[in-house]
Parts: structure tokens; sequence; C-alpha cells
């Protein structure tokens, strides 16, 4: 029965299906424990007390019930429209400075020669072995003795110590895909360096810049723990840490706290639907003789 | 032009010493096997990497401290290096942009070159929907618009095929004669040195070998690397002494003996000389003789004329013979060779 089963359909044909089906069960899996959580959230933001306190494990939505109190609620009476814009403040800074910064100096490491050049290009990621928590507690005694806690600007300050070595060995290893020909061309067609990085490789980054640009913003928009320890006056805090204030307030109110999840994880999940797509679109196509 | 230029990347000197002189107007041309400098001394004559020793001087100038965008001159790269974000005509005025010229200017510009190289049509794409040859005229037309003081090509053919690169030589060469800019142009290819340089300047490990009209190199090369470089096939070189008997004088190779008759040869007797003659400057004699007797070994036939490869007592030797001559290996042949179409090398100059 086997061999005339292997005979008629031949083995390639057997394992391609097999490994086809293979291939949608694992994707199915994952998609299962990934999404499962979301849906979760979602579901029970969109649901009122009531409803979660009588079926606390109801998996379905009713669409005659669904109710968007908890949003308004959390926007409107618990402060999150004031943290939205904080996070949104704080990342889009620290995601413009991030940007500016990591592609001079990603430059920098990769085309022009001066001293320490390597030991600056290879120290880069030396930076971001240090695990946050061991840098929170001594960044925290500094900044409270300077005054400084407590303030969106040290956040950003931190966001972009963080975010800016991944920033640049990223920028890097792109500009160093980037042909040096169409710097030259560049330079003799009478840019300066500055005018070389800004009319043609940053046109031609773009897809680099743009999976930069989403990691900062990932970062800063998601960070907890420096937000945590940073910031004591609550017109200041960031969504995160807006979130767990709401979930450690005295009533405890769970669909109001999915909500406010739902509000941190959107903006990103959006954003990078956006930004996906030049991502991995390489613009250098045409530039050679190819 | 460019003095004493010495270049060196670590403990690799890319170039020692190199000076050349581009008269005003004319088409030089860099000739070398690749790795030679030819190259880099482009990119320094740009101001795009900087020499370690030596000076560039444009119209008597040392332009040595000034950038690229100041030097005014233009590049055409082996690789063509367009703007892949730009369109063509974004790629041709991009250069008159960045020095300020009138929009009306560099329409008109970009409208002329475009007309001389004929890629009128390709303006409003991009380079990535451009063909090879395309992207390359592309390259060529950014460099023409700028009209400036000095060319720069870097081997700009060598990446399109055999006949669009000899209708683009034939194309360039028509263009420098009504445009009549001074160009420095890079190439490993011999053809292209001979056909478009007024001078060509043949390199070799970083230094000047010889610097001179194309036909100049090829009848009195200076020494034996460009007579062997230049010439396809390449010269026949052997080495042997002079020796003088019964009042005639006579090269002694290896295995053969040359009849040099009463002229007095360049150089003394007994001393270790190399001879060398072109394919082309010798006879060939169906009929084995002496004094100079070779067995045919290989025949190629490349359709206008045919080029033997034989065996001359114990050294090989490529002539080039009409194609009507019917040999076969093994045949043996008398060859014949002009005293005076003998080029004398002295340790390896020019004697």
């Amino acid at each position: 029965m086997g061999d005339r089963m292997m005979k008629k359909w031949g083995r390639e044909r057997i394992e391609t299906c097999i490994i086809r089906v293979l291939r949608i069960a694992g994707i199915c899996f994952f998609l299962l424990i990934v999404a499962f959580p979301f849906y979760w959230m979602i579901a029970s933001s969109l649901k009122s007390l009531e409803e979660l306190l009588l079926t606390p494990a109801g998996l379905g939505i009713d669409v005659a019930r669904i109710r968007l109190d908890a949003y308004r609620e959390v926007l409107f009476e618990h402060g999150f429209l004031q943290y939205i814009t904080n996070s949104a403040y704080v990342s889009v800074i620290t995601v413009l400075l991030s940007l500016t910064l990591a592609t001079i100096g990603g430059y920098a490491v990769t085309r022009l020669r001066f001293r320490g050049q390597a030991f600056m290009s290879y120290s880069i990621l030396v930076i971001y072995m240090f695990p946050a928590i061991v840098l929170v507690i001594p960044l925290y005694v500094v900044f409270s003795r300077m005054g400084l806690r407590d303030s969106m600007h040290v956040l950003i300050l931190v966001y972009l110590a963080q975010t800016l070595p991944v920033a640049l060995y990223m920028l890097r290893s792109y500009f160093r895909s980037l042909p040096v020909e169409i710097e030259y061309a560049g330079l003799t067609d009478g840019c300066t360096r500055l005018g070389v990085i800004r009319r043609i490789i940053i046109p031609l980054s773009a897809p680099a810049l743009a999976g930069v640009a989403l990691y900062t913003f990932m970062i800063a928009w998601n960070e907890f723990l420096f937000a945590f320890m940073f910031l004591d006056s609550p017109e200041k805090f960031t969504l995160s840490r807006g979130v767990v204030q709401l979930a450690g307030s005295v009533h405890l109110s769970k669909q109001l706290v999915m909500a406010a999840s739902v509000l941190v994880t959107f903006p990103v999940v959006i954003l990078f639907l956006v930004f996906e797509r030049h991502l991995v679109r390489g613009l250098t196509a045409g530039a050679m003789k190819g | 032009m460019v003095e004493q230029v010495t270049k060196r990347f670590g403990g690799f000197t890319a170039l020692s010493d190199v000076s050349i002189r581009v008269e005003d107007g004319s088409f030089c041309v860099l000739l070398g096997p690749s790795g030679c400098g030819k190259s880099t001394l482009l990119n320094i004559i740009a101001g795009l990497i900087p020499q370690d020793a030596g000076r560039v001087l444009v119209d008597g100038e040392a332009v040595d401290h000034l950038s690229p965008r100041e030097r005014d001159v233009a590049m055409v790269f082996q690789t063509y290096a367009l703007y892949p974000h730009m369109t063509v005509a974004e790629n041709l005025g991009f250069g008159l942009k960045m020095r300020g010229v009138s929009k009306s200017i560099i329409r008109d510009r970009i409208e002329e070159a475009a007309q001389l190289l004929g890629i009128g049509e390709l303006l409003k794409r991009k380079p990535r929907e451009l063909s090879g040859g395309q992207r390359q005229r592309v390259a060529m037309g950014r460099a023409l618009v700028r009209r400036p003081r000095l060319f720069l090509f870097d081997e700009p053919l060598s990446n399109l095929d055999a006949r669009l690169r000899a209708n683009v030589r034939l194309e360039l060469k028509r263009i420098h004669g009504q445009i009549k800019g001074t160009v420095v142009y890079v190439t490993h290819d011999q053809v292209e040195a001979m056909t478009l340089g007024d001078a060509v300047v043949v390199m070799k490990a970083g230094r000047v070998h010889q610097a001179a009209p194309p036909q100049v190199i090829y009848d009195k090369p200076a020494d034996r690397f460009v007579a062997t470089f230049i010439g396809s096939p390449e010269m026949n070189i052997f080495s042997g002494s002079l020796v003088r008997e019964a009042g005639r004088s006579f090269f002694k190779g290896k295995g053969f003996s040359l009849d040099l008759g009463e002229a007095a040869p360049a150089g003394e007797f007994g001393e270790a000389l190399e001879i060398g003659i072109r394919p082309e400057d010798m006879g060939i004699l169906p009929q084995g003789a002496p004094p100079l007797e070779a067995e045919v070994d290989l025949v190629s036939n490349i359709g206008s004329e045919i080029v033997v490869h034989a065996r001359l007592g114990e050294e090989w030797i490529n002539i080039r013979a009409p194609k009507d001559a019917t040999l076969q290996p093994g045949d043996r042949v008398s060859v014949s060779i002009t005293p005076e179409r003998l080029h004398w090398f002295k340790n390896g100059k020019r004697a």
C-alpha cells in the first residue's frame, strides 16, 4: 500500500505535502499563543463590569452588549488622555533625536577615518550590554541629587541612551551596504558631506531609518522600569506607568485596566503595520551597473 | 597636472611618485592592469581621497586643499553610481542644482545632453527601469551637463557587453570631438586606450611606465612591460646576446641565431639583451629553411587573418599571417625578421 502510494504520488510530492501541513499547523499554534491574550484583552475591555463578574471565563463577545464605557472612563476620568500625550511626546522626541544622532554617528563610523574609529565602532554595542536594572538605581540617585528626577526630559535622555547603540548598529550596517561611489558622485557633483547625508544617504536609507524609528518608538512607548522609578507626579506619567497606577488603585475594575492596555498596545501595532512595507524594500536598485 | 603623487594604504604603496601631464582639451588615458593604482589616481585628482605626498594642479593652480565640490571636476564611475531615488532628469541636473544654476539653464543643459546621448525619452524614468547601456549613458550625461574643467572617467565601458562597448567608444570619441573637454580616462582595455587617447599613460604597480601618444607607445615601447602589455597577440620577446662573426652581427637566442646583417645593433657584444618583435612584423614562408626555421604548433584563425603559434629553437613565437596561408600543425616553416623592426631591451628598458 505505502509502496504503491509512493509510486503513484512520488516521494517528493508527499514530502511537500507533509511540510505544508506542518507549516500551517506551526503557524496556527504560534498564532494562538500570541493572539489569544490580545483577544482576551480586547474582549474584556469591551464588556461591562457586571458581565465580567458574572462570567469571568466567558470567551465570546456579545455584539449587542459591546460598550466603550471603559475607554471613555479611562481616557477622561483616569487621566489617560494626559498619559497618551506624555507618552507620545517622550516617544516622538526620542525617535527624532535617536534618528538624528544615529544617522550622523553611524555615517561617521562607517565612512570617515579618524583616530579611534574602530574602537568607537565596536564600543557602541558594549553600552547596550548593561542591563537596565543595573543602571536604574545609580541613575535614580544621580538624578535625584541633581534635582532632575520627575521630568519627562530625563526619561528621554535615558531612552536615548538605551536605544542609540542599537540604532547606530542598525544604521551602520545599512550604510556599509550603500555603494561608496554614490557618495563620491554626490561629492563631485558639488555636495558637502552633510549634503551627501541629507540628499543621498537619508533618502536611500529610508527602510533602515523606518526600522530604527519603529524600534526606538517601541522602546520609548513601552518602557516601564525607568518611568516607574523616575516619575512621581501623575501629570507626567507615561502610559505604561499609568496602567500600573490604574491596576494598583483601590477599586479594581478589570475592564478599565484592559482598555488602558489596549490604548498602550495599539499605537505600536498600527505603526508597525504602516511602516512594515517600508522596512524590507531595498531602495538602491538601479544605482549600479546591475 | 599631477606631480609626484604618492599614496599608501597601510603598508601597500598604491602610487609611488606618479607624475602625469594632461594638455588642455586633450584626452588622456591611464592604462594598466587591475590594481595598478590608476583608479586611485583618478580619485586623488577628484579630491575624493587624499594623497600622502605630491600635488595635483589644474590650470597651473594647486587644488590639493580644495574639496571635490570646489575642484569643478565631473566623474563617471565604473558602476555608474546613479542616484536611484531620482529620475534620469534629476540625476542629470543634480550637479548643476547643487551649484545653484538657474532652473531654465539646467533644463536646457539636460535637454542638450539628452539629445547628444539619445536618452531624451528616458528623462522621467528611474535608474532601476533602465538597461545597463542606458544607465551608462545617464552616467556620462551627468558629467556632460556640468561642463566642468576636467572630466574623469573610471572604466566607464567595462560593464557593457562587447558590441555596445564598441559603439559607445566611437560615440565617446565623437562627443569629445564636439565638446573639446579635458579628459582623464582610466581603462585596462588597450583598444579603448589606443582608439580614444591623444596620450596614453601606461601604469603598473603604482608607477608610470610610459606616457606618450598611442602610436609612440605602440612603435617605441619604453620598456618590456609596455611592449608586451600593448598589442594582441603580444610582442614576442627573446633573451640572448649579441655576437660578431665574420664582419656580421648576430643575435644568439635560445636555439636560434638571427642574422642582423651589417646593421650596428643597439648594445654591446656579449652582454645579455632581449629583443622583441611584433607578430605582424614577421614573414612566414611555407618551406622550412635556415636560418630561422620553426615548427608550427597551433594555427588560430581569427577570420581576418591567422595567428601561427610556432616553436623557434627553444622559444615559442606568435606570427600573424594572411588568412590564405595553408598551414598545419607540424609543418616546418621559414620565418623572416626585418632587423629594423626589432625592439631592443636591456635590463627591461628600451635600448
